[in-house]
C-alpha cells in the first residue's frame, strides 16, 4: 500500500476512498455510497444464494438420506457413498467420464488451428469464415445433437452410406447402441459442437498481440514455428488456460447431448455422471443418491480443472507483475 | 476577518485502513477569498489526499476540518458543496459531446434555464478558447484541449473555489508551460479562490499566490515563493524546493582561540566574518544548505574553498557547474557562461550569509 | 532474404488456406446435407443423396402447420428475452459495483460468485422441480426465466466486471462533485458507457434462453411454454419413427436465428469474450 502510494497516490486512494476510516464516526458521504454497493450488490446475491447455494447445500443435506420422489426421506448416513462406489456402474461411469472431458483436448486442438489461421494477415472475407465457425456453437446443443442423429442414423444416414460404400466398414453400425463406439460418438459430437467456444476465446486473445512484438521477433530472424513459441503462446496462455477450465467444467456438466444421442447406454457405456445423476433422479427417483453422484461430479470437475486452475493464477501473478 | 477566509482546513486528519496509514496528520491551512493556494510535495505526502477531503471525495477523521466561506462542509456530500474539481487524466465523460461536458453541473441542478446554460457554456468555451469544439467527443480533441474543456466546466459553475489536482501532469512540457499561465490569468480574472496541486515545483513557484509544502501527511511550511524559495523553514523544504538543488554539506562547528569556524572534509571556514556566528554558537555538528547560486568561482583567499570541475552544464540563460571538493560534490550555478574548464582546478566562494543552517533533526538554525 | 521472405509466405498461405478449407469443410458439409435435406419430400429421405430430385416444402408446411411449431419457437423467443431483460436488471448493477467499488470481502465474494460458471447445473434441476412446484413457478415462462439466471448471472458478472474497471477512472468522483448522488452518477454516466458490453450480454442471455434444454425440459410440460429444444428432442428420440425431413425443417428454424445473432454482433461477441490476463 504505502509502496503503491508512491507511484500513484491518486489510484490508491481511490482504492482506500471505501475502507472505513477510524470507525467513530460514521461519515455520511461514505455512508450513501455503502447504501449503494449493497443495494446494487443484493440481486446478485440474493439470485444465487437462493438460485445456487441454498439447493446445493439441500443436495448434500440429500445426499445422506433415502429420498424417494414420494414419500418421508430417511436419514442413512453414508450408505449411498458406500453403494455408488461398491457399484460395478460406477467405474463404467467414471472411465466414460474421463473419455468424453477429453473432448476438450479435441476442442482446442480445432480451436487453436482455426484461430490461428484466421489470424493470417493474408486470409480475406475473415468474418465470414468467422461467422461459418461459429454456427455449431451459436446452434441450441440438442439442435446439433439431432443433425447428428440424422447424419449416423444406421439405415438412412449419410456417414454409414459413404463408409459403407468406401468400404471402410461391411456392415451398417449402430454407432449410438453399439458398446464399443456409442462412448466415441458422443465425443466427438460434443468436440464439434462446442470447439467454436474456444475458438473465440482464442481468436480474440491472438488478435489482441501488438503486431510489433511479431515485427521484433522477426528482425531476430525468428522461424514461425519459434515466433509462434516466443510470441503467441506467452500471450495466449491466460486465455488458452482459462478456455480449458471453462471448457472442461462444461462438458461434464452439460447433458443434452449424451441424453438425447444415446440416453447413457447401452448399459452405463455413456453415462457420463452427469447422466448418471439425471438417471437416479428420473428414472429411479432416487434423489438422495442423485445428489451423491452430483457432488461426485463436482468432486472430479475440480480435480480435472486443478492444474490448469493453477497454471491461470500464475499466468495472473505473472501478469500483474509486467 | 473570517468572511475574507475563502478556505480554512482545520486540524485535517484522515487515515486509511482503519488508522494504519495516516494520509493527513493534522493539516491547517487558511487560503484568502480569491487567492490561489498551490500545495506542494512529493508522492504520498497527502497533498491529494487533502485536496479530495475539501472536495468530498474522501471524509476526514473530524468533524470540523473544511470551512469554505465561513461555512463548514465536513460531512456534506460533493454535489452539496459547490465546489468545481478538475483532475489529473480531465475525466471527461466520453459519451458527451464537449458543450454536454462542459454544462455537465448546470445540467444535474436544474435550476438554470436552457438559454442561460447556453449562454453560459458559450462564454466559458470562448474564455477557453475551445468554442470551435463544442460539438465534438472527448476522443476527438487533444490532451491540451480536453483539460481546458475540463477547466471549463469547473469555471461554468461559478463555484466557491476550484480545486485543481495536477491537472497539467500529462501535458508536454510546452504545452504545460503555457496553460499554467493561462490558468493563472484566468484566475486572477475570475477571482475565486483556488488550490492547485502539484508536485512540479517549477509549477508551484511560478502560479501560487501563496504555497504550502506538504510532506508525510503534514504542512512544512506556508508562504509566498520568495519566503518558501529564500526562508524555507526546514531541511526538507529547503532541499525539495530549487533546481539545480540546494548543495548539502554536512560540517561541524569548530571553535579556535575564540572564533568560530565552519569545518568539512571539504574546508575549514571564518564564520564571524559572514556574520552567522550567533545561531551557530553552541552548535556541534549542523548541516550547511547553500543554493548553487551563492557558490561563485573567485580568486584564491583563506575564505575560498578548493575544488576541481568535473562537468559543466550549460543552458543557455544560465550554466550550472558541477565541482568536486575532497570528495564532496557541490553545484554552483552562474548567469550567461562560464570561463571555467572541465578539468580545471579552482576556488570557490560560499556565500555563507545568505546560506541556511539545519541542526540534525532537519530545523533551521 | 526477400526470396526466403517470398517462399516463406507461399508456404503460408498454401497451409493457411488449407487449414481453412478443412476447418471450413468439418463444419460446411453436416449443415449443407442437412439444410437440403429439409427440402426433400417425404419419400426421398430414404436414400442417400446431396440434391433432392425433387423440391418440396412438405416438411416446412407440416412443421409449422401439423406441428405448430412456430409457436414453441416464439416460446423459446420469449424464454431468450426474459431470460435477458433478467439478466440485465440483476447483473449490471451487480458487476458494476464489482468493477468499481470497494468493499470489504469482495475478492472473496467475486470469486465465489465467478466459481458458479463451474457448477454443474444438472444437479440444481433436482431442487428446482421441487421448489418450483411449491413456488407455483413449474410449468410457467417466469420460471424458466428464474432457472437460467444461475448459469447467466455468473457469466454477466464475469465479463461485465472487468470492461466496468476499465473505464476511465475518476468518472463518478467527477460527476458526483458536479451535482451527482452515487446513484445518478451510476445511472448518467457509467451505463450509458457500458451499453456496448451489455447490448452483447443481453445477446448471450438470449441466448442462453433459446438454447436450453435442461431446464425446458424438466420445469415445463407439454401443457406449458415448451420450448423448440424440448420439441426437438422429443421428436428426435421420443416416437418410434423419426421425420427427418421434419425434424431436418425444425433444426433449421430453431437453429439459423441465433447464429444470425452471432453473425450480427460477432465484431461485439470477439471483444466481449477477449480473456484479459489479469
Amino acid at each position: 500500500m504505502a509502496r503503491q502510494e508512491a507511484l500513484h497516490p491518486a489510484h490508491t486512494l481511490d482504492i482506500s476512498s471505501a475502507l472505513p476510516a477510524a470507525a467513530a464516526s460514521r461519515p455520511r458521504t461514505a455512508g450513501s455510497e455503502r447504501w449503494l454497493i449493497w443495494l446494487f450488490l443484493l440481486p446478485t446475491v440474493l439470485f444465487l444464494v437462493l438460485l445456487l447455494w441454498l439447493p446445493f447445500l439441500q443436495g448434500v443435506w440429500m445426499s445422506f438420506h433415502k429420498w424417494p420422489f414420494i414419500g418421508e426421506p430417511q436419514w442413512i448416513g453414508l450408505q449411498n457413498y458406500r453403494d455408488l462406489f461398491g457399484a460395478a456402474y460406477f467405474w463404467t461411469t467414471m472411465r466414460v467420464t474421463l473419455l468424453y472431458s477429453l473432448s476438450t483436448a479435441l476442442q482446442l486442438a480445432l480451436a487453436l488451428g482455426a484461430a490461428l489461421v484466421l489470424n493470417q494477415s493474408f486470409i480475406r472475407l475473415k468474418s465470414v469464415w468467422r461467422g461459418v465457425m461459429l454456427m455449431p456453437y451459436a446452434m441450441p446443443p440438442v439442435v446439433v445433437g439431432a443433425i447428428w442423429m440424422y447424419l449416423l442414423d444406421p439405415d438412412l444416414g449419410m456417414v454409414t452410406h459413404y463408409l459403407l460404400s468406401w468400404g471402410i466398414i461391411s456392415k451398417p453400425i449402430y454407432w449410438f447402441s453399439d458398446p464399443v463406439w456409442a462412448k466415441w460418438i458422443i465425443m466427438l459430437v460434443a468436440s464439434w459442437t462446442f470447439w467454436p467456444f474456444m475458438f473465440i476465446i482464442l481468436l480474440a486473445a491472438l488478435q489482441a498481440i501488438p503486431e510489433s512484438y511479431y515485427e521484433l521477433a522477426e528482425v531476430y530472424g525468428a522461424n514461425p514455428w519459434r515466433r509462434f513459441r516466443a510470441v503467441t503462446l506467452p500471450h495466449i496462455r491466460g486465455a488458452m488456460l482459462a478456455a480449458v477450465i471453462i471448457r472442461i467444467a462444461w462438458n461434464l456438466a452439460k447433458i443434452e447431448q449424451p441424453f438425447q444421442l444415446t440416453g447413457g447406454g447401452p448399459g452405463y457405456e455413456t453415462s457420463v455422471l452427469s447422466i448418471l445423476t439425471y438417471r437416479f433422479a428420473y428414472l429411479s427417483g432416487d434423489f438422495g443418491m442423485a445428489f451423491t453422484v452430483g457432488l461426485l461430479l463436482i468432486l472430479v470437475t475440480f480435480v480435472l480443472i486443478a492444474p490448469f486452475l493453477r497454471g491461470f493464477q500464475k499466468q495472473i501473478k505473472q501478469a500483474r507483475r509486467r | 476577518m473570517a468572511e475574507n477566509i475563502g478556505i480554512r482546513v482545520h486540524n485535517l486528519r484522515k487515515t486509511f485502513q482503519r488508522g494504519r496509514v495516516q494520509a493527513c496528520r493534522n493539516v491547517n491551512l487558511r487560503l484568502a477569498e480569491g487567492a490561489l493556494m498551490v500545495l506542494l510535495g512529493p508522492s504520498g505526502c497527502g497533498k491529494t489526499t487533502t485536496l479530495r477531503c475539501i472536495a468530498g471525495l474522501e471524509q476526514p477523521d473530524n468533524d470540523d476540518a473544511i470551512w469554505v466561506k465561513g461555512r463548514n462542509i465536513t460531512r456534506l456530500q460533493p454535489k452539496d458543496r459547490n465546489l468545481a474539481f478538475v483532475f489529473q487524466d480531465t475525466a471527461l465523460f466520453p459519451h458527451l459531446s464537449i458543450r454536454r461536458n462542459i454544462s455537465f453541473g448546470l445540467d444535474m441542478h436544474k435550476t438554470y434555464r436552457r438559454a442561460e446554460r447556453r449562454r453560459r457554456v458559450n462564454e466559458v468555451a470562448e474564455l477557453l478558447h475551445v468554442e470551435d469544439l463544442l460539438e465534438r467527443k472527448p476522443h476527438e480533441v487533444s490532451g491540451g484541449q480536453a483539460q481546458r474543456v475540463a477547466l471549463g466546466r469547473a469555471i461554468v459553475m461559478e463555484p466557491d473555489a476550484f480545486l485543481l489536482d495536477e491537472p497539467l501532469a500529462n501535458l508536454d512540457a510546452a504545452l504545460r508551460v503555457e496553460m499554467r499561465t493561462e490558468i493563472k490569468r484566468i484566475q486572477k480574472r475570475l477571482g475565486i479562490s483556488t488550490i492547485f496541486v502539484t508536485h512540479d515545483q517549477e509549477e508551484a513557484l511560478s502560479l501560487g499566490d501563496v504555497i504550502a509544502v506538504m510532506k508525510d501527511g503534514e504542512v512544512q511550511q506556508v508562504g509566498t515563493s520568495h519566503e518558501i524559495y529564500h526562508h524555507p523553514a526546514n531541511f526538507f523544504v529547503a532541499t525539495f524546493i530549487g533546481s539545480p538543488p540546494l548543495n548539502c554539506l554536512p560540517c561541524h562547528v569548530q571553535t579556535d582561540n575564540g572564533a568560530l569556524n565552519l569545518a568539512s572534509r571539504a574546508f575549514q571556514l571564518p564564520l564571524e566574518a559572514a556574520g552567522v556566528a550567533s545561531s551557530l554558537r553552541n552548535q556541534g555538528e549542523v548541516m550547511l544548505g547553500i543554493r548553487p547560486e551563492l557558490v561563485a568561482i573567485a580568486p584564491e583567499r583563506p575564505d575560498t574553498v578548493a575544488a576541481r570541475v568535473s562537468l559543466i552544464e550549460p543552458l543557455g540563460s544560465r550554466t550550472i557547474i558541477i565541482l568536486e571538493a575532497e570528495g564532496v560534490e557541490l553545484r554552483a550555478m552562474v548567469q550567461g557562461e562560464t570561463s571555467a574548464r572541465e578539468g580545471e582546478a579552482v576556488h570557490l566562494r560560499l556565500d555563507l550569509e545568505r546560506a541556511f543552517f539545519f541542526d540534525n533533526a532537519g530545523n533551521r538554525l | 532474404m526477400a526470396m526466403y521472405t517470398q517462399r516463406s509466405t507461399l508456404t503460408q498461405k498454401v497451409l493457411g488456406y488449407g487449414g481453412l478449407a478443412v476447418v471450413l469443410l468439418i463444419v460446411l458439409i453436416p449443415y449443407g446435407y442437412i439444410a437440403l435435406t429439409a427440402f426433400k419430400p417425404a419419400e426421398e429421405i430414404f436414400d442417400v443423396r446431396w440434391l433432392p430430385r425433387a423440391w418440396s416444402l412438405d416438411a416446412w408446411r407440416y412443421a409449422i402447420e401439423f406441428e405448430q411449431f412456430h409457436v414453441y419457437i416464439y416460446n423459446s423467443m420469449i424464454a431468450g428475452l426474459g431470460a435477458a431483460v433478467l439478466a440485465l436488471c440483476v447483473a449490471v448493477p451487480g458487476a458494476y459495483v464489482f468493477g468499481r467499488k470497494q468493499f470489504r470481502g469482495k475478492d472473496v465474494m467475486f470469486y465465489i460468485i465467478v466459481m458458479a460458471l463451474l457448477f454443474p447445473f444438472v444437479l440444481l434441476v433436482v431442487p428446482f422441480t421441487i421448489l418450483w412446484v411449491k413456488i407455483g413457478l413449474y410449468d410457467t415462462m417466469p420460471g424458466l426465466w428464474l432457472a437460467y439466471q444461475v448459469f447467466i448471472i455468473p457469466f454477466a458478472i464475469w465479463i461485465l466486471r472487468a470492461y466496468f474497471a476499465e473505464l476511465p477512472p475518476f468518472l463518478e468522483e467527477c460527476a458526483m462533485v458536479y451535482g451527482c448522488t452515487a446513484f445518478k452518477a451510476f445511472w448518467r454516466v457509467m451505463l450509458p458507457l457500458a451499453k456496448p458490453i451489455i447490448t452483447s450480454l443481453m445477446f448471450l442471455a438470449f441466448l442462453v434462453g433459446w438454447n436450453d434444454f435442461l431446464f425446458s425440459n424438466m420445469l415445463t410440460t407439454g401443457e406449458g411454454p415448451r420450448t423448440a429444444s424440448v420439441i426437438i428432442y422429443v421428436s428426435a428420440v421420443g416416437g418410434e419413427r423419426v421425420e427427418w425431413d421434419v425434424l431436418m425443417v425444425m433444426t433449421l428454424m430453431a437453429g439459423i436465428p441465433p447464429v444470425l445473432l452471432y453473425i450480427v454482433a460477432q465484431g461485439q461477441f470477439l471483444k466481449t469474450f477477449a480473456v484479459r490476463g489479469h
